[in-house]
Parts: structure tokens; C-alpha cells; sequence
């Protein structure tokens, strides 16, 4: 019996086509994984659905009828019940009150009937085998714990659609069993599950229908899992290189390596990281979302403590405290992946955008800046990037998302830095730019910088980098020489990433 | 799933409670202060600071409530001014009789808190914005109607009201203090609403995504607040027995650093209606007791400050303890 399904729907946002006629079929008593990479658009289907977004064509129908929620809300009321990829508790309220938090009282003054609602939320924790006290704090429950209150949350709604949005991320693998013991005893019940998670092991170990999204499209929709094998469902969720990448493999350099990782470990929880970026070369990381690829940046920069092991820049032990020290010490820059939130002011001017990183250098004896000597240094960088601006003293909010990339690119090469570390550079921007970022990352590279490029769109990988560390669960799985072969590159990746860990 | 939770011992459970600390505090300041002015335990004296306390206490009940959903209201006083001289206004001006005139003033106080509310929920702009462009207008209405002069009207049953005592040094004024007190208790506690504000203080993303309607509650939080202001503002018109048009310009700094002190996180979500009266009592003691012993004024403000440093740093402890614990149980 088909309790959900999605025909047709489509959804532009301005400049981008983020759903083009997807469709998905969820039957009642059944685990349906919804795969994609990043960018697929599998969060815009999930908002849409749950009524964040409205789809600008198609429908949503949920046991027959068409449903049209105007907010989460609605969606909750009509049965639909989500369990999203962040945790959504209350933390300082008890378990009890989390799960009927919307149902404390028919009216605003109400008395809320404390010893009804922990009895009502007990038979909803039994049902998931989570033997905790309704009367606990959330904020003393493990996060594994914490996600199952969640499940039972929507659960009683009496949803008999439940979508989990990656919910094994931050679980550890018993935990992870335990879950899935719950959802099979769910999914026995009738209910219909949706599952969406980059752990291919854990699809193929519980999802028995998948639906794959790539660019907006559906790679496949709704199909029997046991007529797959991981290749198939890996070559969907990537598909073939769109273009015959041109660049030739640039020359090996042997330069003496500008940083140098040895058993790393940091308190983000990576382990045992061991690897080296030498001047002029491009090393690209590659890993699944949740494999810590932006953790490490961030780590690296000093947003994070180093636990273990050794930092050498230019031969140097080093410990990094602070991104003012990797900028200003050690010429390590960080352009961030959510360049809206940590990359770039907004609502300041492009030309102050452009001199943040060099303040320091260009300020004169008496701390004062002026926007004369700020644009002697990044107006040039400017003019090499081609940045499409009115004017310098433009607010960078109002700029194109290539344009703003371009200035939160420019600011690290204004400042000079040795080594530059980008976290995908072309999320958001157009294929016209895109290309143009990436001669400009080699440029940079010829150049004498080191790069460290961080992207989970797998043909610019093959296109930009000179060889691919790869990233699972915040270690190193391996590395793999770069010949922009995209089939050979591309499948050792995901070899490598779904190579059971080493012991 | 599940893991043996860890029972705390006595001394954590006490460092979490909220009202503990602030409570020991105040004690040991008022066993401090008496042993060396026993004329701060005379009859007199503990009326006086018991009418001081009682005032306050609403007035810091009207910041509370905001302060529960991560919000703040700068328009607390203007709207307890407003309110003073409308009550005191309808009755010298009209006639109104006292019951109808408190019903209406304390309307005038929903009705101004409720419009911030409403404003606050339509435009989601922040509420320190909008109560800062409420406080200018309630205070421009004020002094439109008085035109700066104070309305001496005050009927001598409410001026009884607010000088005289119930029982020995216990005045009238500590009724509806009493009444606002166990009242907001109930609602955090106990009711819907309550529950609702401070999940919403908590974690706003979470409390919408579970069904609750983050307009209605923020409207619903200001009303409160509106009508506490209220209420603060007729028992100091009763108190001071005129309709004074300054009434409320200096409540603000107070109206936060009592319920700072009682261990309130100004982010929201958490909140001690105990707490914040002895918060009360703190600062109304130190101010008190400092002028006893003839101390400078300008020390009573410093000592104030560090009051409310060490409060900060207290909440700041208990947060972090709890973030270790949550880092534990995940790993």
C-alpha cells in the first residue's frame, strides 16, 4: 500500500533548478532509502515534503490524498513525523514532556497533567525499548538516546510516515543495530520509513527500496534494493564525468612539504591523520558528508585542540592556536564552505570584505585604515578574479554567489597566504565560474602555493586535484594518485571509502 | 539503550538549584548587616525593605517572563508609568471608581505588552528593537497626558493600601507581590503556557518543530509581561500616593540584574521565580544596609556589578558542566 508519494515535483530557487520532476513512491511497511550526494537535492524533497518549501509543480500525496503543508507544523498535525539530521529537544525539559511537548494542554492556562503525560510517553518509550525515566532530563541522555526520544516523538503523533534524516551520523555502530532493531519492528508494524544516510553498508542493511536523486533528477525512483548491488547504486549517485576533463596531470613537485600532519589527533575526533601538502601541489580530500573533511580544516586552523601527534609547518613543529595565528605566524588560510555564515561579512563592502585579512598588515603606526591602501593591495587580486561589482564599496550580500565566492577567495590571496585551504568552492556558483575557479586554483598553485582542496562534487575532484586523500569517519582511508581518469579515480574513491575500516 | 544515569551527589543538586546560592546570600548578609546595626532587624526597617522588596519583585516578575523566551523588554518601566498615572488619572480626572480604574490600568498593561508581542511575532525583528521603540512611545503618551505634572488624585483606601501593614512590619503591598509570585511559579511550572515559553527560550527551532505556535506564545509572553508591569505600577502609585509621570525610568537595570542574580540564563529557557526574589532581596539589602553604614553610594553600584559577574560566572560553570556530561555520554 503506497503511504507517501512524490510524482513530479519540481522546485527552482533563484538561479539553480534544485528539483526537476522527482517522483518517489513510499509504501506502508517498507524502509525506502533516499540517496544522493551532496547538492542532490535530497533536503529540498525532504522540506518539501514536510512543508518548509513549497513545490513550484507536482504534488505530494500521503495515503491517497494530496497534502500541501504550509509549515512543519501542519506537518507534524498531519502525521507526518521527522526526525531531523540536528537534534531538536529541549534539553533542559524532561523526556516526558519533549515527546508531548505539543500536547501539554488544550489551552494556553491549562494545568499540564504531569502524571498523564509520563504515562503516556512511558508506553511510547517501551514500544523503542528505551529504558529511561520519562521524568529525565533530556540534557543527561546520550545522543543515541536522545535520537530515539525523537523517534518516539514522531511515533506519537501516530505518524505512519516517518522520515530519519541521517540518524546513524552521530550514533556509534551498536547503537546504530539497535536502531535499526527498532525500525524493522516499525516497518513490521506498517509503518513506512524513510531513510536517508551516506552509510551504504547500513542502506543495503535495512532499506529494501531506494530512491537516488543526482542534480535534481532521479537517478532512479523507488526501486527493488535486491536488484542492486553497490556499484549500481554508486554509479547513480555519481553518474558519469559530464565532460572530458582537459587538464593535463600537473608535474610532480619534491619540494620539501610546507605542512606536514603525523598522527594527528584533534578534539573534533579525528585520529591518526598523517599527511603532507608541498608548495605548488594540490591535494584534494574527499569524503562523504559527516567524514570530518571541513572538521580537519577548521582543526587545522586552530578552531580546534591538537590531542596527538605531530604539525610541521615548513619543517617546524607547530601547534596552532588560533586563525589568527595560522594566518598571520604561518600563512595558513581557510576559505570556509558556508561562505555566507564563516566566509564573508554580508553586509559589508566588498572592498572591506577584500582587506580583513590583511588589517593588520595595512593598517599604519596609529591603527588606521584607509580604503586607498586597502585597494592598492586587493584591487589588483580583484581585476585577476574578474570580480563583477558595481562598485568596490558594494554590499557583498548583494553580489552573485561566484562574485562573493571570488571575494572570499580574494581575501586569502590579498593576504599572501602559503597555504590555502578550500572547502567546496562551488557549491552555489555556475559552471562559467566554476571553471574559472578552478584555473585559478591551479594559477595559484604554479604559483608556489600549497592548496588543499576539499569538494564532494567528485568531477571537480578529478579535474582540479593533483592526488585525493580520502576521508571516512574522521580518519584517512587512503590516497589515490590523481590521472583524471574519472571512471579509474572515481571508483578507487568509493573503494576506498567503503573498504571496511582498517583494524 | 539504557545506561546507568549518575545520581548526583548533595553539593551538585544544591550547586544546580537556582535559588541555593542567592538564598545563602542573602542570610548570611542580613546576619552579617544585624550583627552590626541591630537597628536593621527593628520593626521599621524590615517594613520599609519589605516594601521596597515587594515592588521590585514585580517589577523584576516583568522582566522574568521575557527573559524566559530569550527575549528582553525595554519597555517594562515606560508601560508600569503609563499605567501609574492612567490609574491614578482615570480616578482624579473622571471619577472612576478604584476597582474599575484598576481593571482598566492593568488593561492599558496587557493591551501595551500584547501590541510589542504582536509586533515582535509578525515581523520576528528583535525584541530589544521593538521595546526600545516601545519604551519612547509609552513614555511619549505618559507625558503627552500629564504633560509632566503628577496627578495627586490618590483615593486614601489605596493610599492605606500602599503605606499601611497587614500584621505588625508585614505591609499590604507583600499580598500582590505574593499573589504575582506564586502565580508565574505556577505558570512556569505548571501550566501550558508557561512550559511552552520556556521551551521556546530553550531551543526555538525545536519548540516550533514540535507544534508549538511561536507567535501565540510570544504575544502571550509580552501580555504577561505588559500586565506584571502593570501591577508594579500601581503598587508603587499607591506607595509613593501620587501619579507620578517618572514612574518606571528606573527600573530597567534592576528588572535584570534581580533575576540574573537568581540564576535566570538570558538567553532564555531557564528561569527561578525563587531565585529572582532573593535576587531582590540581595540588591535591596545591599542597597539598604550599605546606607545604614553610610557608605558611599558609588560603592553600592560597584558592589552590584560584581554581584552580577559572579552570578554570570556561576551560570556560565553550570552550563559548561553540563556540556562536559553530554560530551561523556557521547563517546
Amino acid at each position: 500500500m503506497t503511504a507517501l508519494q512524490v510524482s513530479q515535483v519540481s522546485k527552482t530557487f533563484p538561479g539553480v533548478k534544485a528539483l526537476s520532476e522527482v517522483s518517489m513512491t513510499m509504501a506502508a511497511g517498507s524502509v525506502h532509502a533516499l540517496l544522493g550526494e551532496n547538492g542532490a537535492g535530497k533536503s529540498t524533497l525532504i522540506k518539501i515534503v514536510t512543508g518548509i518549501y513549497q513545490p513550484d509543480a507536482g504534488q505530494v500525496t500521503m495515503n491517497g490524498a494530496a497534502i500541501r503543508f504550509a509549515n512543519p507544523r501542519q506537518a507534524a498535525a498531519g502525521g507526518l513525523g521527522v526526525v531531523h539530521q540536528e537534534r531538536n529537544l529541549v534539553t533542559r525539559f524532561s523526556v516526558g514532556e519533549n515527546i508531548l511537548l505539543d500536547r501539554l494542554g488544550r489551552q494556553a492556562l491549562s494545568r499540564v497533567d504531569y502524571a498523564a503525560i509520563y504515562r503516556e510517553a512511558e508506553k511510547w518509550l517501551k514500544l523503542l525499548d528505551l529504558e529511561v525515566d520519562p521524568r529525565t532530563l533530556v540534557s543527561r541522555l546520550s545522543v543515541a538516546q536522545m535520537q530515539l526520544v525523537e523517534i518516539g516523538k514522531a511515533l506519537s503523533l501516530q505518524s505512519r510516515v516517518l522520515l530519519l534524516d541521517e540518524p546513524t551520523a552521530s550514533l556509534t555502530p551498536t547503537e546504530s543495530t539497535l536502531l535499526f532493531r527498532i525500525l524493522r519492528r516499525l516497518r513490521d508494524d506498517g509503518v513506512a520509513i524513510g531513510f536517508v544516510s551516506h552509510k551504504l553498508e547500513e542502506v543495503f542493511d535495512i532499506c529494501d527500496r531506494v530512491t537516488v536523486l543526482r542534480d535534481g533528477h532521479n537517478a532512479c525512483d523507488s526501486m527493488e534494493l535486491a536488484t542492486l548491488n553497490r556499484a549500481d547504486v554508486v554509479q547513480m549517485m555519481i553518474g558519469r564525468a559530464e565532460r572530458i576533463t582537459k587538464r593535463a596531470p600537473r608535474p610532480k613537485t619534491d619540494a620539501a612539504p610546507f605542512l606536514a600532519l603525523t598522527g594527528y589527533a584533534s578534539g573534533l575526533g579525528h585520529r591518526d591523520i598523517s599527511l603532507s601538502v608541498r608548495p605548488g601541489e594540490i591535494v584534494g580530500l574527499y569524503g562523504l558528508v559527516g567524514a570530518g573533511r571541513s572538521e580537519l580544516a577548521k582543526a587545522l586552523v586552530g578552531l580546534s585542540r591538537q590531542l596527538a601527534g605531530e604539525v610541521r609547518v615548513d619543517g617546524k613543529p607547530v601547534q596552532i592556536a588560533s586563525v589568527a595565528e595560522a594566518l598571520h605566524r604561518h600563512g595558513i588560510g581557510y576559505v570556509s564552505e558556508d561562505r555566507k555564515a564563516e566566509g564573508l561579512i554580508l553586509l559589508h563592502s566588498v572592498l572591506a570584505n577584500g582587506g580583513i585579512t590583511i588589517w593588520r598588515k595595512l593598517a599604519n603606526r596609529l591603527g588606521f585604515l584607509r580604503d586607498i591602501r586597502i585597494n592598492s593591495d586587493v584591487g589588483p587580486v580583484f581585476r585577476r578574479l574578474e570580480l563583477k561589482t558595481p562598485s568596490l564599496y558594494q554590499t557583498v550580500g548583494n553580489l552573485s554567489g561566484g562574485n562573493q565566492q571570488k571575494v572570499s577567495v580574494a581575501k586569502w590571496i590579498a593576504a599572501g597566504v602559503r597555504l590555502l585551504i578550500i572547502d567546496e568552492p562551488s557549491v552555489g556558483i555556475d559552471i562559467k565560474t566554476k571553471a574559472y575557479l578552478h584555473d585559478l586554483i591551479h594559477e595559484l598553485a604554479d604559483q608556489g602555493t600549497a592548496v588543499l582542496l576539499i569538494t564532494s562534487d567528485m568531477p571537480e575532484m578529478v579535474d582540479v586535484a593533483d592526488r585525493i586523500l580520502v576521508m571516512d569517519g574522521y580518519r584517512l582511508k587512503g590516497e589515490v594518485e590523481n590521472d583524471r581518469n574519472y571512471d579509474a579515480v572515481s571508483r578507487a574513491i568509493m573503494g576506498l571509502i567503503h573498504a571496511p575500516a582498517a583494524a | 539503550m539504557a545506561s546507568p544515569l549518575r545520581q548526583d551527589g548533595w553539593f551538585t543538586r544544591a550547586f544546580d538549584n537556582d535559588w541555593i546560592g542567592p538564598g545563602i546570600v542573602s542570610l548570611a548578609a542580613v546576619i552579617g548587616i544585624s550583627l552590626f546595626q541591630p537597628a536593621f532587624l527593628s520593626a521599621f526597617n524590615i517594613f520599609v525593605l519589605l516594601a521596597a522588596i515587594s515592588v521590585n519583585m514585580v517589577i523584576a516578575l516583568g522582566q522574568l517572563v521575557i527573559i524566559g523566551i530569550g527575549q528582553m523588554n525595554l519597555a517594562l518601566g515606560s508601560i508600569g508609568g503609563l499605567v501609574a498615572i492612567s490609574f491614578v488619572g482615570l480616578i482624579e480626572k473622571f471619577g472612576i471608581p478604584v476597582p474599575v480604574a484598576l481593571a482598566l490600568a492593568l488593561g492599558i498593561g496587557v493591551v501595551a505588552g500584547m501590541a510589542s508581542g504582536y509586533i515582535i511575532a509578525r515581523t520576528m525583528i528583535s525584541a530589544f528593537i521593538i521595546t526600545l521603540a516601545g519604551l519612547q512611545i509609552f513614555k511619549g503618551i505618559n507625558l503627552g497626558i500629564t504633560e509632566a505634572q503628577p496627578f495627586y488624585g490618590v483615593p486614601d483606601g489605596v493610599k492605606a493600601f500602599g503605606t499601611g501593614s497587614v500584621l505588625g512590619p508585614l505591609p499590604w503591598l507583600v499580598v500582590p507581590m505574593a499573589i504575582c509570585s506564586l502565580g508565574l511559579w505556577y505558570l512556569f511550572n505548571r501550566m501550558r503556557i508557561g512550559r511552552h515559553i520556556l521551551a521556546m527560550g530553550c531551543n526555538p527551532h525545536a519548540a516550533e518543530l514540535s507544534g508549538i505556535d511561536p507567535k501565540a506564545t510570544i504575544i502571550w509572553a509580552h501580555g504577561l509581561s505588559g500586565l506584571l508591569a502593570a501591577v508594579a505600577g500601581v503598587m508603587l502609585a499607591a506607595k509613593l500616593q501620587i501619579g507620578q509621570p517618572t514612574i518606571g525610568d528606573d527600573w530597567l537595570i534592576s528588572s535584570f540584574a534581580a533575576p540574573v542574580i537568581g540564576g535566570a540564563v538570558l538567553s532564555g529557557g531557564r528561569v527561578s521565580v525563587p531565585g529572582t526574589f532573593f535576587g531582590v532581596v540581595i540588591i535591596a539589602i545591599i542597597t539598604q544596609g550599605l546606607v545604614m553604614f553610610a557608605i558611599d553610594p558609588f560603592v553600592v553600584q560597584i558592589v552590584l556589578g560584581l554581584l552580577i559577574l559572579w552570578a554570570v560566572a556561576i551560570n556560565r560553570l553550570r552550563e559548561l558542566r553540563i556540556t562536559r556530561m553530554q560530551a561523556r555520554g557521547a563517546t
